[in-house]
């Protein structure tokens, strides 16, 4: 086998593994758009404070420290103690659900039946406050997590495939590690959708808000799971993507990345998020590796996606797993 | 007058028992608009209790007051012997009114079943992580509920559009399993606003005797609006009569018919 | 004729098979039924159960040996128990179609003289209330659906479970006069008494014994192999012989289990969900099935269009022949397995008849394109000709000898004979003993030796042994030059495109032949969809040019094909129209199994008819409609009348021999 179809092989799995991150960060997009038509330009913020607030907790580092240490002159940073990785996801997690109760009492709430671009300009609003807010409660130094997954090349793979083709590929535990989980939410997700009173609820309003009403379901308190369960999405996200490259404020920026995903794969479709991250996540390391990096010098990863995402735009609007028009009575 | 706690019998020998719920000197204002200006009336229990008037008579806002939708600036609901603070729409139907929508409000996205099983949302008792896991009394509460769901399918004869997504079916069917849901939820009160709009004459004909049978076999209370005055004399017990957000008759079909007010506000002067 | 009283092994009655499957098989399922949902089943033991406790309650409610009960409602297990349960007592069940009119049900009521019956749901209820007071021996009425019928008097009204009931607890003292009637029932008793619908004139109540259900049945189940495994889905209409002999003669004579549908609209999905090994539809349900298929692949992507047209062609080249075990090469052979992978069982599922061991067809012509589409798919569909009077079966195809255009050999136990007239004469086990109440057309119908008309025109063909059916005898005529006339056979051929639902030939005594055609809203309201035709009501479509120039190719096609044949080439039709208005049984102009009418169309549609001879272009009608309600109105259109291109025929004649 020639060695550049073994080395775009390599590339397409590990393209595969990016596509996954995306995938999850497109998810959490895709929960909000469905259950209320908010485009939440703040996913990706929220899964940077997701990963601050955990490694926050984990090494037991107190909130606010430089805002406290300002007024009060005292010189406190940690608490000093290192709280267990599972308990620190659990705490985060109940950071998240307040988190989405407090923005839906305090802005939402005051939002409905507004414009759809009144909504987003107001989840722009939420991005920069909770990039503040999460910078002023953690501090703005890069850090690295650590909750136990594992990481490095994974060996097996690396073996077997040197044995096939005389080449090891190197594929990072990591990154098979999210793809599991990232099916295994997805997988939760669809049959929380589909077979819980709670999931149906979240159909309901997604469906038709006062129709939701008259059958006596509360649009807050599916609003407020909801966004928990945005939460919770970018909780993982935040902490897959610490976990690869550290937890820093660039963090925010895959939420862009997260926009030609769900152009490709549609707004309203899980299954849509997975797939347009995979194509994307495959397509641009294709890409910068068979024509990107040889011919137009490299680089081309950064607005890869976006151009697949206009050509898409042209040619089928809805994305690949839109709601299609229904055209026959 | 009637009694209050006594009912009376129909003269096709239904029992009629005592009120259920009274409106009590209701005004609705938009703004400076009067839309409902000092109404008051009462549903009893087992009857089917028709509003009707002219268009733009403050028929609709009523029945928004009643299921919550909107809030009167005067006025007192009492609803089983108790005085009803003000309530968002879901908290009245989790009380037990159910209604339907004159311009249909169903959950296009999903299956006939789906958009039916919501109507049970009040039924279902366990909590958020019982129904995450999916164990024992979510899992029962889930059977118990379809079986439920069933009857009102069978009932209302629409098992050959069980799976099918509530955006395909033509309007006659998607009324049809908007009464569905609103069935499904065992409501002590159930709101129909207009159920014959935009029908033919057989859909009518079909509304009609399922509105007659849910009544008869379930003998659910309920409140409908309708501007079709054969269609409302043929199925109600008693009648508001609405004209510009007043009130201008209250009775069975026969006294409301020879009411001269109404013919006035039917035949006089025609408004809109 | 020497014959015994006593059916094989003392089994002479359907209440006896009966008992036989209880006590050899009881725990067996006997009836399946879709409810709320789930699909409920009754073993042999329990339908024997509930039949009993049934027939107690009709004692109980003062049935007499001889009453007629009359049954009026849709396939459902309460009332094929009804019918055993009838039979039980000594009655005779007279099923009803659930769809007539009042009027036409009072007929049959009166006529039969029913003392009883039973009846599904308030709709029925209120139909017998409006008729009642002209039938004096009418009774007591049992409803099996209470919903709404709570306020109604029950005086004379009974609920199915509570009759049971009431049979129940009087077991004891009425169980050995059940008992004694039961067991009185020979092979001479009725078994049931079926109305035939006829073309022409009131119903006749065809009486049929225990000898000629039981022996009909028990031998066409051996001519096709039939076991208690077979799975049937019960949703013709009740009172059609056809049901009456698949869904009691062969489930009771085999042990088979009989499943009944949710609703009639939710038959498709159930049929799906049975998978029925046994299968009976009339042609139009095939045809039906057939132009869905058509419709969803049009719309699927070009990838299974490719894969659907490819793999159905290779069907259509070797699926008979491997279907009636001949010799195909290996490579076709393999082609054809990896189609049954890919198309075919998919599409078998899909259409509810991936497991059909054995499928009929009858009651009309099936298209040879439609009965070879089934037959390629490697579903064994198969055509019978039969009537009510034979207790259905006069001639069937057997496996391996299938033909679209034949209706098959004697069935076992008829003879055949055709007349000089070309008409079809029978006998055997299964003819009927009477039609009720009218000697005169028993014995018009039924001669001394047992020689029943059928009323059909047909002969047996050289080449197959089979017997071809071309038209209703009296239909055939003759046109104004003396050749032969045989309209059915042109309607058929018409019908025989998608677009095309109904029509109606005219030309008996004239010069030339003219049709009137009913288009398919289905298909023909698809294509327009497709081409951007927006229409209104069937009227408009019907009325629409490109609709009619599209009726108007198929006319020449069948023009062309009939111009081949010289006995039929004289049948082209010249000119025709395309009815404003679908032919309907609620106007008469149908029968309820959908045969046409041809004397009342005529007269009804006189001056439609007057035009398509007098030369004019288009003509202005109204026609009374009755909608399903019972309520009248009437609509009216201006009607293009079309010239159809027509191949000459030579003008020497050629001899009718």
């Amino acid at each position: 086998m020639p060695d550049q179809l073994i080395f775009g092989m390599e590339v397409f799995l590990n393209g595969l593994m990016a596509g996954v991150l995306y995938a999850l960060v497109a998810l959490g997009f895709v929960l909000i758009y469905k259950a209320s038509g908010i485009f939440n330009y703040a996913q990706g913020v929220m899964a940077l404070f997701a990963a601050l607030t955990l490694v926050g907790i984990m090494e037991g580092q107190v909130p606010f420290s430089h805002l406290i240490n300002a007024i009060f002159g005292t010189e406190v940073h940690h608490f000093g103690w290192h709280v267990p990785a599972l308990a620190a996801i659990l705490l985060t997690m109940v950071v998240m659900v307040a988190l989405a109760w407090v923005v839906n009492v305090l802005i939402f709430k005051h939002l409905v039946n507004q414009e759809p671009i009144i909504l987003f300009m107001a989840t722009i609003g939420l991005a920069y406050f909770l990039e503040g807010f999460g910078d002023m409660m953690w501090g703005s130094d890069i850090k690295t997590m650590d909750v136990g997954l594992p990481q490095g090349i994974n060996e097996v793979i690396d073996t077997t495939t040197a044995g096939w083709f005389g080449y090891g590929f190197f594929i990072d535990n990591l990154d098979i590690v999210a793809t599991v989980i990232a099916a295994a939410l997805v997988f939760t997700l669809i049959v929380f959708a589909q077979y819980t009173k709670q999931g149906r609820a979240m159909r309901a309003v997604a469906d038709d808000h006062q129709a939701a009403l008259s059958v006596g379901i509360s649009l807050n308190f599916i609003w407020v799971m909801v966004w928990s369960l945005a939460g919770f999405v970018a909780l993982v996200a935040g902490i897959m993507w610490g976990t690869k490259s550290g937890v820093q404020f660039s963090l925010s920026l895959i939420a862009l990345k997260a926009l030609p995903v769900l152009m490709l794969g549609g707004f309203t479709s899980i299954p849509g998020a997975i797939v347009g991250g995979l194509l994307i996540g495959v397509g641009e390391k294709l890409f910068e590796f068979a024509i990107g990096a040889p011919y137009l010098g490299g680089a081309t990863e950064i607005w890869f996606a976006y151009v697949l995402a206009l050509i898409f735009l042209v040619f089928r609007p809805q994305g690949l797993f839109g709601e299609k028009i229904i055209e026959r009575v | 007058m009637l009694d209050q706690t006594e009912g009376y019998t129909t003269e096709d020998g239904r029992k009629i028992g005592g009120v259920v719920m009274e409106m009590k000197n209701i005004t609705l204002r938009f703004g400076g608009v009067v839309a409902i200006q000092d109404i008051s009336f009462d549903v009893r229990e087992g009857e089917i209790r028709a509003i009707i008037g002219p268009n733009g008579a403050g028929k609709s806002s009523m029945l928004n007051v009643i299921s919550g939708f909107y809030n009167p600036q005067e006025g007192e609901v009492w609803y089983k012997g108790e005085k009803r603070p003000q309530m968002k729409p879901y908290q009245v139907a989790q009380q037990g009114i159910a209604r339907t929508f004159q311009n249909i409000a169903l959950f296009e996205g999903m299956s006939v079943l789906d958009n039916v099983m919501t109507g049970r949302i009040r039924q279902m008792k366990s909590g958020l992580l019982a129904q995450s896991l999916w164990k024992g009394k979510a899992e029962r509460e889930e059977v118990e509920n379809r079986a439920f769901v069933e009857r009102i399918i069978d009932f209302l004869e629409i098992q050959h559009i069980r799976k099918t997504p509530v955006g395909r079916l033509p309007y006659g069917l998607k009324k049809r399993v908007e009464l569905a849901r609103a069935l499904a939820a065992e409501p002590s009160i159930l709101l129909l606003d207009e159920p014959m709009a935009g029908m033919n004459v057989e859909e009518k004909e079909d509304m009609s005797r399922f509105v007659l049978d849910v009544n008869d076999e379930f003998g659910t209370t309920i409140v409908l609006i309708e501007h079709d005055m054969g269609v409302v004399m043929d199925l109600s017990d008693r009648v508001v009569v609405m004209d510009y957000g007043k009130k201008i008759g209250d009775g069975t079909p026969d006294e409301v018919r020879s009411n001269q007010a109404v013919i006035d506000a039917y035949l006089g002067v025609a408004h809109d | 004729m020497a014959q015994s009283s006593r059916g094989a092994d003392g089994l002479s009655s359907i209440p006896a098979l009966l008992q036989r499957n209880a006590a050899q098989f009881g725990a067996r399922p006997a009836y399946r039924e879709k409810e709320y949902g789930i699909w409920q089943s009754w073993t042999w033991a329990e339908a024997e159960q509930e039949i009993e406790a049934l027939a107690l309650g009709l004692l109980n409610l003062g049935v007499d040996k001889g009453d007629f009960i009359a049954i009026i409602g849709r396939n459902r297990p309460y009332f094929y128990w009804s019918m055993v349960a009838a039979q039980s007592v000594g009655a005779i069940p007279v099923p009803v179609y659930q769809d007539s009119a009042s009027d036409e049900m009072a007929y049959v009521l009166d006529h039969c003289g029913a003392r009883f019956a039973v009846a599904e749901d308030q709709e029925q209820v209120d139909k017998i209330i409006d008729i009642q007071d002209d039938l004096h021996q009418f009774e007591h009425m049992i409803y099996v659906d209470p919903r709404g019928l709570r306020k109604y008097d029950h005086s004379k009204l009974h609920q199915f479970a509570q009759v049971q009931e009431q049979g129940r607890a009087a077991k004891d003292s009425l169980m050995s006069e059940l008992t004694a009637r039961r067991d009185a029932l020979d092979y001479d008793s009725t078994c049931v008494m079926l109305y035939t619908s006829g073309t022409t004139g009131k119903p006749k109540g065809v009486v049929l014994s225990n000898r000629n259900i039981i022996e009909a049945s028990k031998s066409s189940s051996e001519f096709d192999h039939l076991t208690r495994n077979e799975e049937v889905l019960a949703y013709l209409p009740m009172a059609w012989v056809g049901d009456f002999i698949f869904s009691i003669g062969q489930a009771y004579w085999c042990g088979f289990c009989v499943n009944c549908p949710e609703s009639p609209d939710t038959m498709q999905v159930n049929l799906r969900e049975i998978g029925p090994t046994y299968y009976f539809a009339p042609p139009r349900v095939f045809e039906g099935q057939l132009t869905n298929v058509m419709i969803r692949m049009e719309d699927a992507s070009r990838m299974k269009q490719w894969l659907f047209h490819t793999f159905m062609a290779h069907a259509r080249k070797v699926g008979p022949a491997i279907l009636d075990g001949k010799s195909v090469s290996g490579w076709d052979r393999l082609k054809y397995k990896l189609g049954g992978l890919l198309v075919y069982g998919p599409l078998k599922d899909t259409l509810g008849l991936g497991r059909v061991r054995v499928g009929y067809t009858a009651g009309e012509a099936i298209g040879p394109e439609i009965f070879d589409f089934y037959r390629s798919l490697g579903i064994n569909l198969k055509q019978l000709y039969g009537q009510t009077e034979a207790s259905v079966f006069i001639t069937l195809q057997p496996d391996g000898e299938v033909y679209s255009d034949t209706v098959g050999v004697a069935a076992p136990g008829v003879e055949l004979k055709i007349a000089e007239s070309g008409e079809v004469f029978y006998r055997g086990d299964g003819v009927f003993e009477e039609y009720y109440k009218n000697a005169e057309s028993t014995a018009s119908t039924k001669d001394a030796e047992g020689w029943v008309a059928t009323g059909d025109a047909g002969f047996i063909d050289e080449a197959t042994g089979h017997l071809k059916i071309i038209d209703r005898a009296k239909d055939v005529g003759k046109m104004a030059d003396g050749s032969l006339f045989a309209p059915k056979y042109v309607e058929n051929k018409l019908k025989f495109y998608p677009n095309i639902l109904e029509a109606v030939v005219f030309g008996n005594q004239r010069e030339q032949c003219t049709a009137f055609i009913n288009i398919d809203l289905n298909a023909v309201g698809n294509w327009a969809e497709r081409n951007n035709i927006g229409y209104a009501s069937y009227q408009e479509l019907a009325g629409h040019p490109r609709v009619l120039e599209t009726v108007k190719e198929h006319v020449e096609e069948v023009n062309r094909s009939l111009a081949e044949d010289p006995m039929l080439a004289h049948c082209q039709v010249h000119r025709f129209l395309v009815l404003h208005k679908e032919l309907d049984a609620d106007d008469g102009e149908m029968t309820r199994t959908r045969k046409v009418r041809r004397g009342v169309i005529s007269e009804k549609f006189e001056e439609l008819l007057g035009a398509l001879y007098d030369g004019s272009e288009e003509k202005f009608t109204t026609t009374e409609v009755t909608y399903e309600d019972g309520r009248k109105g009437s609509i009216s259109a201006t009607l293009k009348i079309v010239e159809a291109q027509v191949v000459p025929v030579a003008q020497e004649k050629v001899a009718a021999e």
